[in-house]
């Protein structure tokens, strides 16, 4: 009987083990492909075989050094800038937000989550021509900081997931804290923000990428002004009909360098954003 | 006296001009001036005539400073050939010109989304100028221009850049649309006059044809081979206008594709463009009808065996019937929101000019749109540029596009290639129907 | 009924319970549903009304300088010792008027017909070349005027807030109180009203940045901004309801009404496949990974969430290069004797599963990151009773994870369900729509969402105000199955329960 089990036991390992393995292959598969044709010599947009016949590093240093059409170090420098900056704003404001609707009671606080809520249903590309004449008016199309507003200016409404976080650390820490004469404002920087390391990783890694992911929204605000590109719109650029003949290949090794910064980054912090995502989605 | 007068008539051109510029401002405020250089007016110089200046005194107020959009495969030539123009205007102002790369297909969006920020002279696709003159982006062309446009481009190019009769753009090649482009080692020269004989030279090479067929650009053909073609707009302006078309020709055109289609299907590649050159580089692909701009990439590819010849024949009811495609221009177009008007005109003039014409051809190999440049030796002896060229004989040209065209023109094409579902008559019919409707949005 | 008491039915009653729960709930949620937005607006007017109340007491009963509030703005506050809030007041009201004068006005005169003078070209008589004679935007009078409709409503809050500020301070006063300094005023905002501090940034910056464009975008659907009157050359006008009639007009033939029908059909049909395939095998896969038998974790965990990493349409141009009709996979397959598969020209229903697949390959990491933490707490004696019983664990997870983790995290479930139905980019960059074989869809595909629809609409047809009307109407599908499916869930009922 305890034989029979152990056996079954294992023999259910070792399926999970192959399902497991197959699974990640396929999950690694495309991202492998991507590395390897980024390597890949011969050949325009597609190859008739899995494996490239000539390797090598060409697509990367064209990147740096055909920049006539496609400045590609420059474009990565801006992405990275404006992920930066957008990243503190909207991490700010995230944290500010939801620490108000979690901790915080006053009067039409309910009013103010329901708006938050819906608001965030909207899709907005109607929004763009609107944005765009509103920068216009403050001077600041065709520029970086247009971005950083664009992308962090509604981060607020994205307060669902740390408000839960909040939620599931104990008001007797704030009554306590109160009853030694602590201000809100000092709860929220020396209690509260130190305790929610899982939570802010979380925000700071969402906000960090949302940068290097839009395409459509940066080149509506940058129209011609090639300097101020963000490596999105440029890989994207890269397999429009113009140039994809000639560029699908720096567009790969272009997205490979992309997603290494990334990559290592979303790694180091996984158990953090595990851990937010975790606690916050529960109560949601 | 004399100085008076023509203190007044510069004067007079300035206000004018300073009016113009009132377009691209808020525009809330149709009589005051919103922007411009006031000071054209006390600049007075003295060794300009209004008679021979062609900048139309705008030098006058110190340095002219233009904004050119050109596609990033032609920036070299055409600085040099913007820095040219700055010379030859030397006498009359500072003209300086910054050339900014815009491809052809963004820059009639970019214009229409904000005209204040776009170029003042910008290249674009014949098919977006009912856009930009609906939406009143383009300056005119009109008196000593419009004869100067009308006599020297071809007919067919001027008729692209005309709307309501009126002229409102500089036609700048006259390639801008497809043929077939073959590998000769594949494809003989006298199979490649017929559908039929590439199809077949493909399938005894094992090789694909490749055609985008779900794209309206290309699939417009399984229409307009069968006399079905479009006319224009109807009179509100923005309905699509269909030619009076023999329903029984266009379904046996349609039924003869589809039976091709079924018939070499395992030789059939219904994918994008790029797929042309992609397949001759890996040795997969015989032949496909492959876009202008494509061409020197297919070059690269094949070297000399990189054929080029007019879309083929297709055999409908027995006759060898021409396929009739579409055909595209490029056009120089001055923004009307430009601040000098003038010296924008002169400049599109210059750009679309023969020698800058013959200069692109020469280098860039861009068909051109000018009759004599057209019929220079330099063009004719080109296998590729004499191909596209001759092309346009057979072929409606890409005027008068309703945006609704394109979307269900692909749908239509999906349809007519569906090796899954081929088409009866029956069938056909009802998909003519619905395709016209659904174009004319009934 | 709790959770236990649920978990002790038999399967078939189980779903009995369900189905008869949904059913008996539905009218009666919708209903709040509606009810909820009536109050809502109630409370809004309420809240408007309440804040006006006083307004004409607080002018009969207050002195001299409380009266000159009324027109001066912080004059009250200012004599009364409160310098720096009176000077706030005041620099409010200064900014606004000028900011009226300067701007605000010229296109608020004309936002009821959004421009009569309409731009055109004239000859220049001087050089005998056109010239461009410039007319209203009706675009920019729109945008800027509701602008100013926003900004006069802000202004009219804190004009009353000025004239209750100035009242109280002349009531403090005379009851011997000492008015605070603008410093005590200051640290009230790090305490007692610090929810203002945290929240008026925020709120500033999503107003201007969020509400504005949307206020405008809603407005467009009520003009007929399409694209026969584009400006600056052109002028639109006001239509009323003319947009959303077209939308749901379905007549003979390629139509408006019935793409929106088709595609809306599609898109909830989508957003379901999407989003509980995604839950469910995303949830099997953190089972197997989490199992205790299993080694390097880590390891298989990175596996799968490495996929984040690369920036999403990157992964999916990827993915649409590698499924081409002659792309990498289906070289694979034919070096294993299948014959390529068309995967998005054949059939809609190829394409469709296809986007659902590549679909889980992208959402299947965000779930297993999302529910690992979630799926260890499950309690461990619900596993072990089942076991006693002899529940296979496929049994198992059907009858103990699932409705456990189906219980707790409804709230994100309602959240990716409502992003799926905006799920732009997956749709736009692995099919763009297509196929295209249904020839009576207006500006569509087969595979097209309503998002990808009103993408297309705005950018390739300039159908601007038929967008914003999509828009609407998405939003209106969005805001209530989530509020009612919400209300449904128990975990909204017994939110306490398992946290």
């Amino acid at each position: 009987m305890i034989k029979s089990y152990k056996l079954r036991r294992t023999i259910a390992d070792v399926v999970i083990y192959v399902l497991l393995g197959v699974l990640g292959l396929i999950w690694v598969s495309p991202l492998v492909w991507l590395v390897l044709h980024s390597f890949r010599g011969e050949g325009g947009v597609t190859v008739p075989y899995v494996f490239p016949k000539q390797p090598t590093l060409e697509n990367y240093k064209l990147l740096f050094t055909r920049t006539d059409v496609f400045d590609y170090p420059r474009w990565f420098l801006n992405t990275f800038v404006v992920a930066v900056f957008s990243c503190i704003i909207s991490s700010l404001s995230v944290l500010m937000v939801s620490y108000a609707f979690s901790r915080l009671r006053f009067k039409s606080r309910k009013m103010f989550i329901n708006i938050g809520m819906i608001l965030g249903m909207f899709p907005g590309f109607m929004t763009m021509i609107a944005l765009y004449y509103l920068l216009k008016a403050m001077n600041l199309t065709q520029t970086l900081p247009a971005l950083v507003i664009c992308y962090s200016a509604g981060s607020g409404l994205g307060f669902a997931i740390s408000k839960g976080f909040f939620d599931t650390i104990p008001r007797a820490l704030d009554e306590a804290a109160t009853i030694d004469g602590a201000t809100r404002n000092q709860i929220f920087w020396k209690i509260i923000l130190p305790m929610s390391k899982p939570i802010i990783v979380y925000t700071v890694l969402t906000a960090f990428i949302g940068p290097w992911c839009d395409f459509i929204l940066a080149k509506i605000i940058m129209g011609d002004k090639r300097d101020n590109y963000t490596v999105a719109i440029g890989l994207q650029k890269m397999v429009d009909k113009e140039y994809k003949q000639t560029y699908f290949k720096q567009f790969l090794s272009g997205s490979v360098l992309v997603a290494i910064p990334i990559t290592i980054l979303f790694l180091k912090m996984q158990n953090y954003y595990v851990e937010g995502v975790t606690a916050g989605g529960v109560k949601g | 006296m004399n100085k008076t007068k023509r203190f007044c008539a510069i004067a007079l051109a300035a206000m004018m001009a300073v009016t113009a510029f009132a377009g691209c401002g808020p525009a809330a405020t149709p009589d005051t001036p919103t922007g411009g250089d006031t000071s054209a007016a006390t600049g007075g110089d003295t060794s300009v005539t209004e008679s021979t200046d062609p900048l139309g005194g705008e030098g006058a107020g110190g340095t002219i400073n233009l904004k050119v959009w050109g596609p990033d495969a032609v920036q070299d030539v055409l600085k040099s050939q913007c820095a040219t123009f700055s010379e030859n205007m030397k006498s009359y102002g500072d003209v300086q010109i910054e050339v900014v790369p815009q491809g052809e297909a963004d820059s009639a969006t970019q214009v229409l989304t904000d005209a204040s920020a776009a170029a003042d002279v910008f290249g674009f696709a014949c098919d977006n100028l009912d856009k930009l003159v609906t939406a009143g982006a383009l300056l005119e062309v009109a008196g000593a221009d419009k004869d100067f446009v009308t006599s020297s481009n071809s007919e067919a190019s001027v008729g692209a850049a005309t709307k309501d009769d009126k002229i409102w753009a500089y036609p700048e090649t006259g390639d801008n649309s497809y043929c077939l482009v073959y590998d000769k080692r594949v494809v003989s020269a006298e199979q490649a006059k017929t559908l039929e004989g590439t199809l077949e030279a493909c399938k005894a090479a094992n090789k694909k044809f490749v055609m985008d067929a779900g794209n309206g650009y290309y699939s417009c053909l399984f229409m307009f081979t069968g006399g079905l073609k479009i006319e224009g707009y109807e009179e509100d302006g923005e309905t699509q206008k269909f030619s009076e078309y023999d329903e029984d020709k266009v379904v046996k055109t349609m039924l003869a594709f589809s039976k091709l289609f079924v018939e070499y299907k395992d030789n059939f590649l219904n994918g994008e463009v790029t797929k042309v050159v992609d397949g001759f580089k890996s040795g997969t692909v015989g032949a496909g009808f492959d876009g202008s701009w494509n061409f020197s990439s297919a070059k690269d590819a094949l070297g000399e065996n990189a054929g080029f010849t007019v879309l083929p024949t297709i055999n409908v009811d027995g006759t060898d019937t021409p396929i009739v495609n579409m055909f595209g221009y490029k056009l120089l177009g001055v923004n009307s929101s430009t601040k000098y008007p003038n010296t924008a005109i002169e400049l599109a003039k210059f750009l679309s000019g023969e020698d800058c014409q013959r200069e692109r051809a020469e280098k860039l190999n861009w068909g051109p749109s000018n009759k004599v440049v057209a019929e220079s030796d330099l063009v004719k002896n080109d296998e590729a540029l004499n191909a596209i060229l001759s092309q346009s004989a057979n072929s409606v040209p890409q005027v008068g596009v309703a945006a609704t065209f394109w979307t269900p023109v692909g749908t239509f094409g999906s349809k007519v290639v569906d090796a899954d579902n081929p088409l009866d008559e029956a069938a056909a019919k009802e998909l003519i129907k619905t395709t016209i409707a659904n174009v004319r949005d009934e | 009924m709790t959770f236990i008491e649920y978990k002790s039915l038999s399967p078939a009653q189980r779903v009995i319970y369900k189905v008869k729960e949904f059913f008996s709930l539905l009218p009666g949620r919708v209903k709040a549903f509606f009810a909820a937005i009536g109050k809502f607006f109630r409370n809004l007017g309420n809240s408007f009304v309440e804040g006006l109340k006083g307004y004409g007491s607080r002018f009969a009963s207050g002195d001299a300088s409380t009266k000159i509030s009324y027109l001066v703005m912080g004059f009250g506050n200012f004599t009364r010792g409160q310098v720096g809030k009176g000077l706030a007041f005041l620099a409010a009201e200064v900014l606004y008027i000028l900011y009226m004068l300067n701007f605000g006005l010229v296109y608020l005169n004309k936002f009821d017909t959004l421009g009569t003078t309409q731009a055109h070209q004239e000859i220049n008589p001087a050089t005998g070349r056109p010239m461009m004679v410039a007319g209203d935007n009706s675009m920019l009078i729109l945008l800027y005027g509701t602008m100013s409709i926003l900004i006069t409503i802000v202004f009219i809050a804190v004009y009353v807030a000025n004239t209750k500020a100035a009242f109280e301070a002349e009531q403090n006063q005379k009851a011997g109180r000492k008015n605070l300094t603008l410093k005590e005023e200051m640290t009230d905002f790090l305490d007692g009203k610090y929810h203002i501090t945290m929240l008026s940034l925020p709120v500033l910056l999503i107003s201007i940045f969020t509400i504005l464009p949307l206020a405008f975008m809603i407005l467009i659907a009520f003009t007929n901004y399409d694209r026969s009157h584009v400006p600056p050359g052109n002028l639109f006008t006001w239509v009323g309801l003319q947009t959303f009639r077209d939308v749901f007009k379905v007549s003979e033939g390629a139509s408006k009404g019935y793409t929106f029908l088709a595609l809306t059909r599609w898109t909830i049909v989508w957003a379901i496949f999407a989003t509980f395939t995604n839950y469910i095998f995303g949830m099997i896969i953190a089972l197997m990974i989490n199992k205790k038998s299993i080694k390097f974790k880590v390891f298989w965990r990175t596996l799968f969430v490495v996929t984040i990493a690369v920036p999403q349409f990157v992964s999916l141009l990827l993915m649409q290069q590698i499924l081409q009709d002659d792309g990498v996979l289906n070289v694979i397959l034919g070096y294993m004797g299948i014959p390529a598969i068309s995967f998005f020209n054949s059939t809609a229903l190829t394409a469709r599963i296809t986007v659902i697949v590549i679909n889980m390959w992208v959402g299947i990491p965000y779930t297993i990151l999302s529910t690992s933490g979630i799926l260890m707490n499950i309690p461990e004696d619900l596993y072990e009773s089942a076991r006693i019983d002899g529940a296979t664990p496929v049994v198992q997870f059907f009858q103990i994870t699932l409705p456990y983790m189906l219980f707790v995290t409804t709230p994100s479930l309602i959240q990716s369900f409502v992003g799926n139905i905006n799920n732009f980019n997956v749709i736009y960059l692995l099919t763009g729509g297509g196929p295209n074989k249904d020839a009576n869809l207006y500006q569509a595909g087969q595979t097209d969402l309503l998002v990808t629809w009103l993408f297309k609409l705005t950018m390739d047809s300039n159908d601007y105000n038929t967008a914003a009307a999509v828009g609407i109407l998405v939003f209106i599908v969005c805001a209530t199955l989530s509020l009612i499916t919400f209300n449904l869930s128990k975990s909204s009922r017994n939110e306490e329960e398992f946290s």
